[in-house]
């Protein structure tokens, strides 16, 4: 998913609902998240294109609320609740996901095997 | 005179392309023809009898014109009768300035938008076939009465044409031209009918140097073949490029032609006053091939028709054209826009044309403004043609790339590169006719004319702001085949074309990576390595090799600065290349040998070197093994630690004992630190990426601040000091006091008086890094405060140099950098009168930025108490050196400003998160996991440049600045 400014962007993205999982006085989701527009892009070892500074799904907590919803290393967050993932800071990510007064994140992601998945469906998916 | 020349150069051009691929149709008629001629060339050799020819083609007759003379005056007569073939290799100057673009957006000062703009390269073979007659073209009038017949009549005309319609050449004019042609062109555009010509005709002798062998040659038959293809009938406007000829129509012009033979050989001979080589000057024109070709073309309808030759000089002329005219109307050209618009633009010259044929110097003043239309559109000279002829639309020059004859590919291919030369709409059609792809076919191709030119086109196909034709390209593949043609290619004009679409290419930040990948290796073996004079293993008994500063190595340098700057991946390929950093300093230290620093190959290493010297104390392999250990400490210590002296600040007076006595110790430990500065020992000299940080580069790039008047060149160098002198490893520190004792502070103090907001930028940050060094510190507080403060807007009025906010949000953050820790800095700002405009800033900045990195600075200053009594006499209270009502609410609260605020542009919270004390210490804060945030946040601080960049395209660019990645490691957040 290369992202050009200016363009709008074409993905394949899947709903993913995460109920949190209450730790203490934490609510927690058992992922965690890289990159973000203040981040090296380059770095990130998930993302195709690598200027891509979207969030990335870094990791996965075993048996956490992520793994059972189905979220996956790798995977691209493109929304948090309807807010838009694709151009924040990595922080800025961070905190949306983690509002405490929200028991269920819901995420609208992309990930590659998604996208071919429809591409062999569908023939050909528009790709930049 | 000049207007003849420009036109007719331009007319050329134009014509020469389109020649060309008749001329390629043609050579299948020719090899009916061949057969023919030299059956005519036996008799004709035998007694120069004009007469004999008649039956023969029209090649046949004019040899035998010139048979008459001796065979040593052959060639003399030759070229002056016809004019044969000029070949004009056109080419814009693909290493002028203009012609390379090199966009730089300010804010990354880097590469983003460095575009080769491939010169177009027109080259244009121009073959006429003019036969002398007796009229002297501008206006001898002697050979007129010789030669009563009616082909007479018909070589006025086209003498008419010639003078006055093309450019005034006279024949001989013209035909020394070729020679000179010839000679500075051979392999590419003469050497298409040469070839041509030889493998058709196979005459070899005498053939090869059409030029300087003209006398040699046995006939003028020898010469004629490859002019043939450019005759007249035998194109037909259906099959533009299976160009049957019609026999019948050669032998009716044959007829004619014969008599006048030797009557128009002594003309010739008499007409070289009228040379004018001007018109070869190689005109400015890029973009008309297209008049030129008149020439060939209006020839082309004399010869066909018998029944005109009848006619009257002048009548025949203006019966003749207009018909044609009215046909290449009909014909559908109205469609064409283009078309419709030239065919009003031509209409003064077919007045002129037809009114006067006979008058050449008005004659030639019509068609020089003719040309200048024409030199508006390619297209227009097919308007002048032959009626039967017109341009190929663009799908049917792309199918001709396919076509089996290789000359028909290479002209299409030609052909293609001049429509595209600026004009976006063309480029764009090109792609979705599916061009790119057989254009990149071709560059496998083995014949050198071939891929050339498909390279050409691919140039400047590729160059523009439609991303979309470069990925095209990337899509089929492109990119291994230019490196594969690099590989295999001397050619130095295919090299300059291939490395040129390189540059291109490499100004989209998708396909970075992609030529990392399959030509970072390539382009530093074959050009980089080679043309800085660099060697693996230096032959000692010979001096060193300079650099040199070829279009080549331009273009490839270019290439490889936009892709280094591509993320911590690309930097490490480019580090990790074997010879690339070696080579690059080598050339740059060859430049500042030479003191030859201001061009653009100096700039493109200089920058590459930047970018490549960006967290190279992160990146590099066994970087750890280097890092300070002080710099590891916890925060607390006395190391010379971000946080810590963030912290200071940040609480203003609070800690300011506490730091004091930190400083006294951070001094001593510095001192002894730097006097028993021992280099790493080494068995071996450096090599690769080590070179990057050594010491001995702050010595090359002081050179080239000091000596360079490039600014970009300067901001690179300021920028590589900088990226250098930041983070905690043992080379920083190396660097660091490198620069002091190499003297250089004095140097960069001087650059922020440049008028170069950029470079300004770049060397506030470098002293800003360079000033962790204590020693450094001190020394820039007593030196640098005045250059600094003067650079700084004074309330709403901007300084003379109007410098950008980035500018004065990153001098701001030195002055905070130098202020901090160090009263007596303080005071010496407070000397030179900043109080003033910082709290001009605080209060009525339109900035945020401004306005928050003044607040820092104020108060800080404000935590030396033993500055307040110097500041109250002043004038100024307690309430100065607060932040601005608006500005801080939340900062100075808990440290924590407003972090949530998403109204406000990301980027400026980033930004601000690397200039702010509070930010800092949310940042550390966030980044739990990260260890080493305190380290790396100087660096962040080259953000500043980038910030705009972020904002606009969200775009990683590690442009100037190499601040592409605003945090050092990557980020990892639980949720």
């Amino acid at each position: 998913m290369s992202f050009v400014p200016g363009k709008p962007v074409t993905a394949v993205v899947q709903k993913i609902e995460i109920q949190k999982l209450r730790q203490g006085d934490n609510l927690i989701l058992g992922f965690s998240i890289g990159g973000g527009i203040d981040q090296d892009p380059g770095q990130n070892p998930f993302s195709e294109d690598k200027s891509d500074k979207g969030i990335y799904v870094t990791r996965i907590t075993p048996g956490g609320p992520a793994e059972v919803a189905d979220l996956r290393v790798g995977d691209k967050i493109m929304q948090v609740n309807g807010w838009d993932m694709t151009v924040v800071t990595h922080d800025q990510a961070r905190k949306k996901l983690t509002k405490k007064k929200e028991e269920v994140v819901r995420l609208l992601i992309t990930r590659k095997s998604l996208e071919e998945a429809v591409k062999h469906s569908k023939g050909c998916h528009p790709r930049q | 005179m000049e207007d003849y020349d420009v036109r007719s150069a331009a007319s050329i051009l134009a014509s020469v392309k389109e020649q060309e691929e008749r001329f390629e149709q043609l050579t299948r008629a020719l090899e009916e023809e061949r057969r023919n001629v030299t059956l005519q060339l036996e008799r004709a050799n035998l007694p120069p009898n004009p007469a004999v020819s008649q039956p023969l083609a029209w090649q046949q007759v004019v040899m035998q014109e010139q048979s008459p003379s001796n065979a040593t005056s052959l060639a003399m007569m030759q070229e002056p009768q016809e004019v044969v073939e000029e070949t004009v290799t056109i080419e814009e100057d693909p290493g002028t300035p203009t012609s390379h673009v090199s966009v730089v957006t300010s804010d990354d000062g880097t590469t983003r938008r460095t575009e080769t703009k491939v010169t177009k390269m027109v080259k244009t073979v121009t073959t006429r076939t003019v036969r002398q007659v007796p009229l002297g073209p501008d206006g001898l009038p002697l050979p007129e009465g010789s030669s009563p017949l009616s082909s007479y009549t018909d070589s006025i005309d086209r003498r008419y044409m010639k003078n006055g319609g093309e450019r005034f050449i006279t024949p001989q004019a013209t035909s020394t031209l070729t020679r000179a042609y010839n000679n500075s062109y051979n392999d590419s555009y003469c050497e298409t009918p040469e070839s041509q010509y030889i493998r058709h005709y196979g005459l070899h002798d005498g053939y090869a140097d059409l030029t300087d062998n003209y006398g040699s040659l046995s006939r003028g038959v020898n010469f004629r073949p490859p002019r043939y293809p450019y005759m007249p009938n035998s194109y037909r406007p259906e099959n533009s490029y299976t160009l049957p000829i019609r026999k019948d129509d050669y032998g009716h012009v044959a007829q004619p032609q014969v008599p006048m033979g030797s009557s128009t050989v002594d003309l010739n001979r008499s007409q070289p006053e009228r040379f004018q080589p001007e018109p070869y000057g190689l005109e400015d024109d890029r973009r008309s091939l297209g008049p030129e070709e008149e020439e060939p073309y209006e020839l082309e309808p004399d010869y066909s028709t018998a029944s005109r030759r009848t006619l009257p000089g002048t009548n025949r002329g203006r019966t003749h054209r207009e018909p044609l005219r009215d046909v290449h109307r009909v014909r559908g050209y109205p469609d064409d826009p283009i078309e419709a618009e030239l065919i009003d633009e031509r209409h003064p010259y077919i007045h002129g044309m037809y009114s006067a044929p006979l008058a050449q110097p008005e004659r030639g003043s019509m068609a020089s403004l003719d040309r200048m239309a024409g030199r508006r559109s390619p297209s227009i000279d097919s308007i002048r043609k032959d009626p039967r002829w017109r341009d190929p639309d663009l799908p049917e020059v792309i199918a001709m790339l396919g076509h089996p004859i290789d000359p028909v590919k290479s002209n299409a291919a030609a052909y293609l590169q001049h429509l595209c030369y600026e004009n976006d709409k063309i480029k764009k059609d090109v792609r979705q006719l599916k061009g790119i792809p057989v254009l990149v076919g071709l560059l496998d191709h083995p014949k050198s004319e071939v891929h050339r030119k498909a390279c050409g086109a691919l140039r400047n196909i590729s160059y523009g702001k439609d991303n979309e034709n470069k990925v095209a390209i990337k899509n089929c593949d492109g990119i291994p085949a230019l490196i594969r043609l690099l590989r295999k290619t001397n050619d130095m004009e295919v090299r300059e074309l291939i490395t040129g679409t390189l540059w291109n290419l490499s100004s989209y930040e998708p396909l970075k990576m992609v030529i990392i990948n399959h030509g970072l290796q390539t382009m530093t073996n074959e050009v980089i390595i080679p043309h800085s004079g660099w060697e693996h293993e230096p032959n000692e008994d010979s001096k060193p090799r300079d650099a040199e500063w070829t279009t080549v190595f331009k273009n490839t340098s270019g290439c490889l600065r936009n892709v280094s700057s591509d993320g911590a991946e690309a930097r490490r390929r480019l580090r990790e290349c074997d010879g690339l950093v070696d080579a690059l300093l080598h050339a740059l230290q060859s430049a500042v040998g030479k003191k030859d620093m201001d061009n653009k190959s100096v700039e493109n290493c200089v920058c590459i070197m930047r970018n490549l010297s960006y967290h190279v104390h992160k990146e590099v392999p066994g970087a750890e093994r280097f890092q300070d250990p002080s710099a590891l400490q916890a925060p607390g210590s006395a190391g010379p630690q971000r946080k810590k002296k963030d912290d200071a600040g940040c609480f203003g007076g609070k800690k300011a004992k506490e730091e004091w006595f930190n400083q006294g110790r951070k001094n001593g430990e510095n001192d002894k630190n730097y006097d028993t500065l021992d280099l790493p020992k080494r068995t071996e000299p450096s090599k690769g990426f080590e070179l990057l940080y050594q010491p001995e580069v702050v010595r090359l790039y002081l050179s080239l601040l000091t000596e360079s008047q490039n600014y970009n060149t300067l901001e690179a160098a300021a920028g590589a000091l900088q990226n250098l002198s930041a983070g905690q490893w043992t080379w920083s520190n190396y660097i660091r006091a490198t620069v002091r004792k190499e003297k250089g502070l004095p140097i960069l103090v001087e650059l922020l008086r440049s008028d170069s907001d950029k470079v300004v930028r770049a060397v506030a940050i470098a002293l800003r890094n360079l000033s962790i060094d204590r020693r450094n510190k001190d020394l820039i507080g007593s030196y640098a405060m005045r250059d600094l403060v003067s650079n700084l807007p004074s309330g709403q009025q901007r300084p003379a140099k109007n410098l950008e906010e980035d500018t004065v949000v990153a001098i701001l953050n030195t002055i905070h950098e130098i202020v901090t820790d160090s009263s007596e800095n303080a005071r010496s700002l407070v000397q030179a009168q900043a109080i003033e405009k910082l709290v001009a800033i605080n209060r009525t900045s339109q900035s945020a930025r401004e306005t928050k990195a003044a607040s820092h600075v104020l108060q800080t200053v404000w935590s030396y108490k033993e500055l307040r009594n110097a500041l109250t006499k002043d004038g100024w209270n307690k309430s100065h050196f607060q932040p601005a009502v608006t500005a801080t609410p939340k900062a100075t609260k808990n440290g924590k400003p407003g972090y949530d605020d998403t109204t406000l542009p990301l980027m400026e919270k980033n930004q601000d998160g690397y200039s702010t004390i509070d930010q800092r210490d949310k940042e550390c804060k966030y980044k739990a996991d990260d260890g080493s945030a305190d380290l790396t946040e100087r660096e962040p601080l080259k953000n500043d440049t980038n910030r705009k960049h972020y904002i606009r395209s969200n775009r990683p660019a590690v442009s100037l600045v190499d601040a592409c990645d605003v945090k050092p490691q990557p980020v990892d957040s639980w949720v």
